[in-house]
């Protein structure tokens, strides 16, 4: 069918066709990320008057939040909560995927089963585990049928542990996916290649593999950590008072305490915290990660 | 050709686009013939205003909150309901921000059977023949506790200070709950506190924080947490003392020395709603007796008309500790008013629960 248009009328639909699929995007960037950014950066350092978008310019909100330790304190938290998902998340998917990419016969119907918990909406896994951890929850009298503990625990829901488990649960495929494909792309003949030189399983799986997956594996870590610091749902329904984080505090501005700009003030220091330490994870990687 | 063909396809695209929007006013009109009514929830239900269900079939869609100072900033955010649920404490604030418009008692049916004590509220009065928000509930706040679990503890709101109950305490999430308390037991006024009111209060919160499993405002789990024993006290509204009292726990509400928490919440009507004949019909059939009566019986919270109570047994009205009349119980209790450090309270308090 192309030949019988000439080729600057196929090099102008060409360019109508890129502008048509590239126009979505742009307007998705521009209008809903970049501007409601920008709003988020202007409202960070206005004054609050008790109006919603505050009156004036002042850099007042980022005094107070560095004048105040709980902050830092908070935003800690959220970044060893986040990271102990994050770790959690990866090092239980990469043997999943693993297994998916290298021996898996029914491949189909495991992805299909990996992704089967997004089918419910998040609250309800979130209540799930509630079911799990309750005082006369499943594991609770599962171990008490054992003879682990007599009297029930306290110490399962409303931990900082319960929201650590929850969102690794939550995040699993996140993980799975960016490190399964990176395996797949491995070819196959390098393992070959490696066995055939004498490399035992484990070389090959720290010097081929491993190194191999990084991408899918740093990939995978920075889409579960990046939605976790910021989680406030998860603390705020399996966690107790000693795991507010800073999602938490954030929405408090925005709601019970009325003070928008503060708000965005707090958001914009974790995005910047958040981009720092990517930037951190990505410098070390280039720096001692085995790729060569 | 392929020009043609995309250029077609183009096209058909931008019909169906158009025949979609076309299709679209005759829905959005549809629901505008409605009235979005903002509550708390559990006060949604139908039952609470089958007169107006009857004369409108599907005329009512629900939105509901948590927390009223939530919903506060949501409204102040722009969305727009016809009719609100906020507290009493709220209400001078709803009506400063210009949120609301006043309502005219004279089409509001069982006006003169509302409580006087409810109807003469300071902050309702919006001159002459109009008040800002129609009184609908009230009732009280105090510690649902397990009386096999806590034996004979002394009646005070200190018992969620306790220690021996570290780790099996939950208390409300809210302003207007918690930092009450905290304000009451440090002997500090509640509703107007100087700045070092306001540190003794963090202070007397600060202790609280390592006791307690959580801060909330979602009363099922609370429930439940007490019915299988994680918690063994917990700070509730009366309707959870109801509701696990219907299931056989044993539990009772306390009758703290310091006073239980009363408040009182109603309708207000939102600025320029094009629903005011829906509203006023909707206020006029929640003040209904039967909806009150129901209101009285599930959840044993107080209505604000004397013929609501009138309608309940007597019988019924002691089982839930209500007497017939609230201004009996407001000489014991402390009424939820206004706070005037209402955000300063809130931004103490939320960095006490994140641990500062």
């Amino acid at each position: 069918m192309a030949e019988t248009g000439t080729t600057a009328q196929n090099g102008r639909a060409d360019g109508v066709f890129r502008a048509a699929l590239a126009l979505p995007g742009t307007a998705v960037t521009l209008g809903l990320i970049l501007f409601a950014l920008g709003l988020l950066a202007l409202l960070a350092f206005r004054v609050n008057d008790g109006s919603l978008f505050g009156a004036g310019l002042t850099l007042g909100n980022f005094r107070t939040l560095a004048a105040e330790p709980l902050y830092g304190l908070v935003i800690l938290r959220s970044l060893v909560i986040a990271g102990l998902v994050t770790l959690a998340t990866v090092v239980t998917a990469f043997p999943v995927a693993y297994y998916l990419s290298f021996h898996a016969r029914a491949r189909g119907l495991i992805l299909f089963l990996v992704t089967l918990p997004f089918w419910t909406s998040y609250l309800l896994r979130v209540f799930a585990w509630k079911i799990v951890l309750a005082y006369n929850g499943v594991l609770n009298s599962g171990l008490m049928a054992l003879g682990v503990w007599s009297e029930p625990s306290t110490a399962l829901l409303n931990t900082p542990a319960a929201v650590v488990l929850t969102l690794a649960h939550a995040y699993a495929p996140f993980a799975i996916l960016p490190i399964l494909v990176a395996l797949d792309a491995i070819p196959r003949s390098l393992v070959e290649a490696a066995a055939d030189l004498g490399a035992g399983p484990l070389t090959i799986f720290r010097r081929i593999i491993l190194p191999n997956a990084m991408p899918g594996v740093l990939a995978g870590a920075v889409v579960v950590f990046v939605p976790t610091v910021g989680d406030y749902v998860t603390p705020a329904l399996v966690g107790g008072p000693a795991s507010t984080m800073i999602g938490s505090l954030i929405q408090a501005q925005f709601g019970k305490a009325q003070d928008w700009p503060f708000g965005a003030a707090l958001a914009v220091v974790v995005m910047l915290v958040i981009l720092a330490v990517i930037l951190l994870v990505r410098l070390a990687d280039r720096r001692f990660g085995s790729r060569t | 050709m392929l020009p043609n063909t995309s250029r077609r396809v183009l096209a058909r695209i931008l019909a169906a686009a158009l025949a979609c929007t076309t299709a679209l006013p005759p829905l959005a009109a549809h629901a505008a013939d409605k009235l979005t009514y903002f509550t708390w929830s559990g006060y949604e239900l139908p039952e609470f205003s089958t007169a107006f269900n009857e004369a409108h079939p599907d005329g009512v869609e629900t939105s509901t909150f948590g927390d009223d100072d939530d919903a506060f900033t949501k409204v102040k955010a722009g969305f727009r309901p016809d009719l609100a649920h906020p507290c009493y404490d709220k209400v001078a604030r709803w009506a400063k921000e210009g949120l609301i418009e006043p309502i005219d008692t004279a089409r509001i049916k069982n006006w003169d059977k509302i409580f006087p004590v409810f109807r003469n509220l300071p902050d309702l009065q919006a001159g002459p023949g109009k008040v800002w928000m129609v009184p609908w509930d009230w009732g009280n706040t105090s510690i649902l506790y397990r009386t096999d679990l806590v034996k004979d503890p002394a009646p005070s709101w200190n018992l969620l200070w306790d220690k021996a109950y570290a780790g099996r305490m939950a208390t409300i999430d809210a302003v207007h709950d918690t930092p009450v308390v905290a304000a009451l037991l440090v002997g500090v006024n509640p509703f107007d506190m100087s700045p070092a009111d306001m540190d003794k209060v963090a202070a007397k919160l600060r202790e609280q924080r390592p006791l307690l499993s959580s801060y909330t405002t979602d009363m099922t789990s609370v429930e439940q947490a007490l019915a299988s024993g994680q918690l063994v006290a917990a700070m509730t509204w009366n309707a959870s003392a109801v509701a696990l009292k219907k299931q056989n726990v044993p539990v009772d509400f306390m009758k703290p020395k310091e006073g239980m928490l009363t408040w009182a919440c109603g309708f207000v009507m939102l600025k320029d709603t094009p629903h005011a004949d829906l509203a006023y019909d909707f206020i006029n059939s929640r003040l209904e007796a039967s909806s009150g009566k129901k209101l009285i019986e599930d959840y044993g919270y107080g209505a604000s008309t004397t013929s609501a109570f009138a309608a309940v047994p007597k019988e019924t009205l002691e089982s839930l500790q209500l007497p017939a009349d609230p201004e009996v119980t407001l000489k014991s209790t402390v009424f939820t008013g206004p706070m005037k450090q209402a955000d300063d309270l809130a931004k103490m308090f939320e960095k006490v629960k994140a641990g500062g």
